[in-house]
């Protein structure tokens, strides 16, 4: 075939090798730069704005909320990095919530069972949505807006129609007041950046880590190539699952004493928003978890903000929603660029 | 206006002139026995081969003869229904692709199998990490790409780039190189040289010579029969799912290959057909899209059926693409009744009289959740409605009712989803839209694929109907009988360029061997 050749020095002698060289992309991405320096800019602006904003007092709490969101994110992207997506996470947050604070106040609990209930709680929530769709071989959006709904009546059933009140102080450990921080971070932030830190080097560094972006960007390609699909697909969510458990204890223990139903309300939107303002691409095969942490703590920025500036609640919604746009924006000029190519 | 292409001189410096390797010419692979099938259709019916280390064993037959099925049997892909596999003399059980590699069998299939977002050396280690420590460790495999890079002479630097940012003849490298790192004994090549360049192909067949004289046995498929002469010792010829049998190469011609594809099956029965005079009512003039296709000249007259046939990878589905606006060529002209036209989008083309069949129907031609009607009457909505606002729901099922008569769909109603119909009624419901009205060119890209043999003589005989009121059709296909059948006269594209043109008396092994390259460029035989 004699079509035209490509620009490319095919046949010449090649440099001597050069062993050296990254192959993984850089630590940091420019989208996370760019993350960092909005985040930055804004806590400026706030600052200048309401000095109250960026006194401990208001960070703090601000931090502890960004938790629960960044956490059960780190899950978020595991699955989105596959091409999948999970949309049941708000009203398992709710599930787990309710369980484990019934279970506190009835039986006065230690805080650690308390976690473990509200991880396998969790754990198998998420083992359900995993099952059905590594195995079951359906749509990842179709079937967890399925069992969201699902999850929802359960979990309102158990709810009774009532609240769950006089939650027990030992919950405090997670950072709503003073006992529950260490160098002044809270707790739930300190746990989080731990869990964050794990999945980053296990995404990053490790043969399965690696694994999870080879089904996001092909599937078929990974099968072939000897990666155990969905048992992969399987971890992603019941991993989720876990931190979402994790996360509906941050969430119990930051508010007040009282649990209501609408608990876990919105979470999945707050959550797959950080996830996609970080860089990870809703089309599976590339994403971070560095960057899921600071969209989440972008998220939190703008709502804190807005509270603070006494600014209607419904702006931060705006604004996070034009983050959004951009982030998928800035997605789908990458990849147009490369088509030309 | 037929040519006879003639055989060409087999090159004298055959290749792997000595083959002193150890263990060279001992039995690496040996298949017999081998069937499977899908559902009710027999992909493959009865295949043997044996191929020996330390040489490269050519597999050839015509699209749908069973290659691709048999290879991803012996890669893991698919596993056989009857038949046994020895791998150096023991008999083995392939049931996974993890499997296969794990026996030293390495596959790069026809359509790179890579992540985009991944580095190049991620894609090449994917599956098989050299893990130190629970951790990758990358310098390791940094090196071994570099080594693999360089073997296929690629720069070192793209060991760390993504690979969705080199070229699609960059990635098939990569591919090939992904097969490399593993330590193979059997190294299978689907196509590989379909959208690689000449100096491409030459960097592939240096490596290819590399491997064979280390002992590494090599399976290759290609349409492009002169090639294999350059690099075989053996071929083995398949035929609808059998095995015709194996040959040392030195002992058959292109040509001769190309008669035991077709089985010597002559041409097929076609009524006699008046063509009429006239002006050329399409015309391409030195058409050419940059990397794509070049110097492409076709006239169709009304009432002609002219038929472009050509390989997978040779330009053809392009060609038709651009006269349809879907892409725009770089230079040359299209004109439409003398006119110069540059129709820069499906609207455009449609405006002009020229209607298309897409070749992919189940992405481009078809909404799958809709009714017959609703896939009849789209795109003529202004014909079918009140004022082009308001549709007219009884003109709609009376036109549907017309066309599902007219073209013999099988079916209960005009209201079926089309998505539950069979692959070739599906395909006439897509045509029927073409028909509604008249189009002044009709241009079909691969009008019967997928579409089983009655439908597929229906769908011929539409198409000859057309041409007898006055359309000027040009038919784009790599299906070789079908070219043959239906075009009055046929074109053969190759290396993105139309090459040697045949009349009706054309007969298979001619166009397939001219298509495969057995005619030198400068014989415009016509």
């Amino acid at each position: 075939m004699s079509a035209p050749t490509v620009d490319k020095p095919a046949g010449l002698p090649t440099p001597p090798p050069k062993p050296k060289g990254r192959i993984l992309a850089p630590a940091i991405s420019g989208q996370e730069y760019v993350l960092v320096g909005v985040i930055a800019a804004l806590w400026v602006i706030l600052g200048f704005a309401t000095p109250r904003f960026l006194s401990s007092g208001s960070i703090q709490p601000l931090l502890a909320n960004v938790a629960p969101i960044a956490l059960i994110g780190v899950g978020m992207t595991l699955i989105i990095i596959t091409a999948g997506i999970d949309v049941s996470v708000g009203a398992m947050v709710m599930v787990c919530s309710v369980i484990t604070a019934k279970m506190m106040v009835a039986y006065n609990i230690p805080l650690v069972l308390s976690i473990v209930i509200a991880m396998v709680t969790g754990g198998v929530l998420g083992l359900i949505n995993g099952l059905l769709i590594a195995y079951g071989r359906v749509q990842a959006i179709i079937i967890t807006f399925g069992t969201a709904n699902l999850f929802q009546f359960l979990g309102l059933q158990i709810f009774g129609s009532e609240t769950v009140n006089n939650l027990p102080d030992s919950r405090a450990f997670f950072g709503a007041g003073p006992a529950g921080r260490t160098f002044g971070l809270p707790h739930a932030f300190f746990l989080t950046l731990i869990i964050a830190a794990v999945a980053w080097y296990y995404l990053r560094h490790t043969a399965g880590g690696r694994h999870f972006y080879a089904i996001g960007g092909d599937p078929q390609a990974a099968r072939l190539a000897g990666v155990r699909v969905q048992r992969r697909t399987l971890i992603a969510y019941v991993v989720t699952g876990l931190l979402v458990g994790l996360g509906a204890c941050f969430t119990i223990a930051l508010g007040t004493a009282t649990v209501q139903a609408n608990i876990g309300d919105g979470k999945e939107l707050a959550v797959i928003a950080a996830v996609v303002i970080g860089g990870t691409s809703i089309m599976g095969g590339r994403g971070s978890v560095l960057g899921t942490v600071l969209g989440a703590l972008l998220v939190q920025t703008v709502t804190s903000g807005v509270t603070q500036l006494g600014w209607p609640t419904q702006l931060s919604d705006l604004f996070v929603g034009i983050a959004i746009v951009i982030a998928v924006g800035v997605d789908l000029v990458r990849e147009r660029a490369r088509r030309k190519k | 206006m037929s040519s006879t292409p003639e055989t060409p001189d087999r090159p004298t410096n055959l290749v792997n002139p000595d083959g002193g390797t150890p263990d060279s010419g001992l039995a690496r692979l040996n298949l017999t026995g081998i069937s499977k099938s899908f559902g009710a259709v027999r992909a493959i019916r009865n295949a043997d081969m044996l191929v020996k280390a330390g040489t490269v064993h050519a597999l050839v037959g015509e699209n749908g003869a069973g290659k691709s099925t048999l290879i991803k049997i012996v890669s893991g892909a698919e596993s056989s229904d009857t038949g046994t596999i020895e791998f150096e003399g023991a008999p083995v059980d392939i049931s996974t692709t993890v499997e296969a590699m794990g026996l030293g069998i390495a596959t790069v299939y026809q359509e790179p199998q890579l992540f985009a977002e991944l580095s190049v050396s991620e894609n090449i280690f994917t599956g098989r990490e050299i893990v130190k420590g629970g951790r990758i460790d990358w310098a390791e495999q940094n090196r071994q790409v570099v080594e693999l890079l360089e073997l296929l002479g690629l720069p070192a630097k793209y060991a760390t780039v993504p690979v969705g940012s080199l070229s699609i003849a960059e990635q098939q490298q990569v591919s090939i190189a992904k097969a490399l790192a593993g330590k193979a004994k059997i190294l299978i090549l689907d196509e590989p040289s379909a959208i690689l360049t000449d100096v491409e192909i030459e960097v592939l067949f240096s490596v290819v010579r590399r491997l064979t004289s280390s002992g590494v046995a090599v399976i290759y498929i290609s349409h492009r029969l002169d090639e294999l002469f350059r690099i075989a010792q053996e071929v083995t010829v398949m035929r609808d799912g059998n095995t015709i049998g194996t040959y040392p190469i030195e002992d058959l011609t292109v040509r001769q290959i190309a008669e035991l594809m077709v089985g010597g099956i002559l041409n097929d029965e076609r009524g006699e057909r008046i063509i009429p005079d006239g002006p050329a009512k399409l015309e391409l003039n030195a058409l050419s899209r940059r990397g794509k296709f070049e110097d492409v000249n076709v006239s169709v007259r009304a009432g002609e059926i002219v038929g472009l046939y050509g390989l997978v990878g040779s330009g053809v589905s392009e060609i038709a693409a651009t006269i349809y606006g879907m892409d725009y060529a770089t230079s040359g002209e299209i004109k439409l009744d003398g006119r110069s036209i540059a129709p820069k989008s499906p609207r455009a083309a449609q405006k002009l009289g020229i209607a298309l069949l897409p070749a992919n129907r189940k992405v481009e031609g078809m909404f799958s959740f809709q009714s017959i009607a609703f896939n009849i009457s789209a795109g003529h909505l202004r014909l079918l409605s009140y004022f082009g606002t308001w549709m007219n729901r009884r003109k709609e099922t009376e036109v549907a009712k017309s066309m599902i008569s007219r073209l013999a769909v099988k079916t209960p109603s005009e209201k079926q989803f089309i998505g539950a119909m069979s692959g070739g009624n599906a395909q006439k419901v897509v045509l029927a839209r073409q028909l509604v009205e008249r189009p002044e060119v009709l241009v079909l890209a691969e009008p019967t694929q997928g579409v089983d043999v009655g439908a597929k003589e229906e769908i011929h005989r539409l198409i000859t109907e057309l041409a007898e009121n006055g359309t000027a059709v040009l038919v784009v296909t790599s299906d070789l009988p079908e070219a043959l059948r239906i075009s009055d006269r046929l074109l053969v594209v190759r290396g993105g360029t139309t090459t040697v043109e045949f009349g009706p008396e054309a007969t298979q092994v001619d166009v397939l061997a001219a298509a495969a390259g057995a005619v030198d460029e400068a014989g415009q035989a016509l």
